[in-house]
């Protein structure tokens, strides 16, 4: 008994050694990432601070001029009715394709999932998973022909007795929120699935077995127990969804004049595109990651709670 | 009790089917436009099956351009698979000291890795091209990779941290006592314990380099240069006359190894999502 003590002692006295001889040993392990982080994100980052105190372009008279303007380009967005929009734009498109249409159908689709008596629901469940998993200029090329005048949204709609129409010019912004609702649903509804096997089924049957109707149910049973996992996913979803670049740029560039705007392709357009003002851009830019960034330290501290819960 | 069961069900399958051929229709439309000799932006169900778009991947996309649709598909394979590798090697050795030890600012560290997890890529991309354009990076192939590399490093960081974290450190322990160093136990049983984690972690890293979009957008020039994502956006959106047979089956082919990753990770996105979740 004590020699085995004594033992167990010697063991845990080796290992704090070993662990204190190369505990500083081990931060260098952590040194690569470091600096790859700090030189090509951390000081870009605040390369773009600087940047948008200047005149900068990258053509004409402001041409690699860093002088110093102070808050001018801050001032100037202020005032500018073309930022205003693309900011209307971002938030109706994240509201309205996120929060609404990706949050609500993936619940909706988490919950017929989990019916075991409903036939053929894994394959709805792959096309689902497909919007979501292939390349973003892929979805953006597939929903700018498929939502063209001779697309084929207009020949199923056609069934239901409505007219043709090029649905990226007569109705750009809700064209491009549904198509974000088909190609992020998936998310949610993983997320949700995952979170209602983790209901245990007797709390159901004994609420089935009280005659709680299926609304009951899901009331007072599935809402509440999901009710970190819902907020979560509001979260990540609203991100993302404010972030999107890639698909609405392939799918309408922005256009048509700036109705599909979001506050990304207003960056890249005025950074990348005449007259490249990238100080002007990279002022808008840090203004609106002042807003992601808000949104992210409210996902820092609900996730360390789904955490603890989970 | 036994009608309400109907109604629910028929319900159900409605919305189901209804969910199903919305989902399914740009598929629809994709697919059969990639082997119908005729493809334009119209349904219609080919009257006979060609291979033609298939086989146009591999010749020039006009006659002023030499490089194939195909050669872009080997620029997007060298990006991904450097990214990848660079990437998951550096996070799998950054985690091990994050998930052993405890040091002061481990916490904030971990929150900067979320923050730049979900940082909006456009923030970056102006003052990357401005430095780049100083350093001689821009239009290269390192410069994208290293870039790229350090925006996917947080997301794999996080998940290695995870996957170590889940690992008995017991035998990691066992080793030490019995005469291992750290470092031996570390490379010679943790790595191997966690070898379908960072098979996974290099997955994810992989298909992430290999959808990316904005980045070799605007730190690449030569259109020869283009990985398969700028590659369609330039065929497709700057082209005169739109090719779509031949941009459909190029498409398809660009999709394959995202959906092979995606069936490889399948359970651990499934089971390990409140993992990337919480994190």
């Amino acid at each position: 008994m004590s020699t085995s003590r004594a033992l167990s002692y010697n063991f845990s006295k080796k290992i704090k050694n070993v662990l204190r001889s190369e505990r500083a040993l081990a931060y260098l392990f952590l040194l690569p990432t470091l600096i790859m982080i700090f030189a090509f994100v951390i000081i870009p980052a605040i390369w773009g601070l600087w940047v948008s105190f200047t005149p900068l372009s990258l053509v004409g008279k402001y041409a690699m001029k860093y002088d110093f303007i102070g808050l001018k380009n801050y001032i100037k967005l202020i005032s500018d009715a073309d930022f205003y929009n693309s900011i209307k734009i971002s938030f109706i498109f994240t509201i309205l394709s996120a929060l609404i249409g990706q949050a609500f159908l993936g619940l909706m689709l988490a919950l017929v999932m989990r019916e075991k008596a409903i036939k053929g629901k894994s394959i709805v469940a792959i096309t689902v998973f497909l919007a979501w998993i292939i390349p973003e200029v892929v979805a953006g090329y597939m929903w700018g022909v498929f939502a063209s005048r001779e697309g084929m949204m207009n020949t199923l709609l056609a069934l239901l007795g409505m007219p043709p129409r090029n649905w990226l010019y007569d109705l750009p912004l809700e064209t491009i929120i549904i198509a974000n609702i088909w190609r992020g649903t998936a998310f949610s509804m993983i997320l949700f699935m995952a979170a209602l096997e983790g209901i245990p089924h007797y709390i159901y049957e004994a609420a089935e077995i009280d005659g709680a109707s299926w609304w009951q149910r899901f009331r007072y049973i599935i809402l509440p127990m999901m009710a970190y996992v819902i907020l979560v996913d509001f979260i990540l979803i609203t991100i993302w969804t404010f972030n999107v670049f890639t698909m609405i740029f392939v799918m309408t560039g922005g256009g048509p004049g700036n109705a599909t705007e979001l506050w990304t392709i207003f960056v890249y357009r005025r950074a990348f595109q005449p007259p490249y003002e990238v100080g002007y851009a990279s002022a808008a830019a840090n203004l609106m990651f002042l807003i992601v960034f808000l949104i992210i330290l409210s996902y820092i501290y609900v996730s360390k709670k789904l955490r603890w819960y989970g | 009790m036994k009608i309400h069961n109907i109604v629910y069900y028929v319900l159900a399958y409605i919305f189901l089917i209804v969910v199903a051929i919305f989902f399914s229709a740009p598929f629809v439309w994709l697919i059969l436009s990639a082997f119908d000799p005729m493809a334009s932006p119209h349904f219609r169900i080919p009257s006979e099956v060609t291979f033609r778009w298939f086989a146009g991947i591999f010749k020039p996309i006009s006659q002023y351009y030499q490089m194939t649709p195909f050669s872009w598909i080997i620029n997007s394979a060298i990006i991904s698979v450097s990214v990848a590798t660079l990437s998951t090697m550096l996070s799998i050795i950054g985690a091990y000291p994050l998930t052993r030890f405890q040091f002061r600012g481990q916490q904030v560290l971990l929150n900067i890795f979320v923050t730049l997890r979900l940082l909006p890529v456009i923030v970056i991309v102006i003052p990357i091209t401005l430095i780049f354009a100083r350093f001689g990076l821009l239009n290269t192939y390192l410069g994208l990779i290293v870039v790229m590399s350090a925006l996917v490093l947080p997301f794999n960081l996080l998940i290695a941290e995870g996957y170590f974290k889940a690992l008995p450190k017991e035998y990691e322990e066992a080793a030490m006592v019995d005469g291992l160093s750290r470092w031996e136990a570390f490379f010679k049983i943790t790595l191997r314990l966690a070898l379908p984690g960072i098979v996974t972690i290099w997955l994810l890293s992989f298909v992430v380099a290999w959808g990316d979009f904005l980045l070799p957008l605007v730190i690449l020039r030569d259109p020869w240069k283009y990985p398969a994502a700028v590659g369609i956006y330039y065929w497709f959106g700057v082209y005169g006359r739109v090719e779509y047979g031949r941009i459909s089956a190029f498409s398809i082919l660009y999709s394959i190894p995202a959906i092979l990753v995606f069936l490889l990770t399948r359970k651990y996105l499934m089971k390990g999502i409140y993992g990337l979740v919480s994190r």
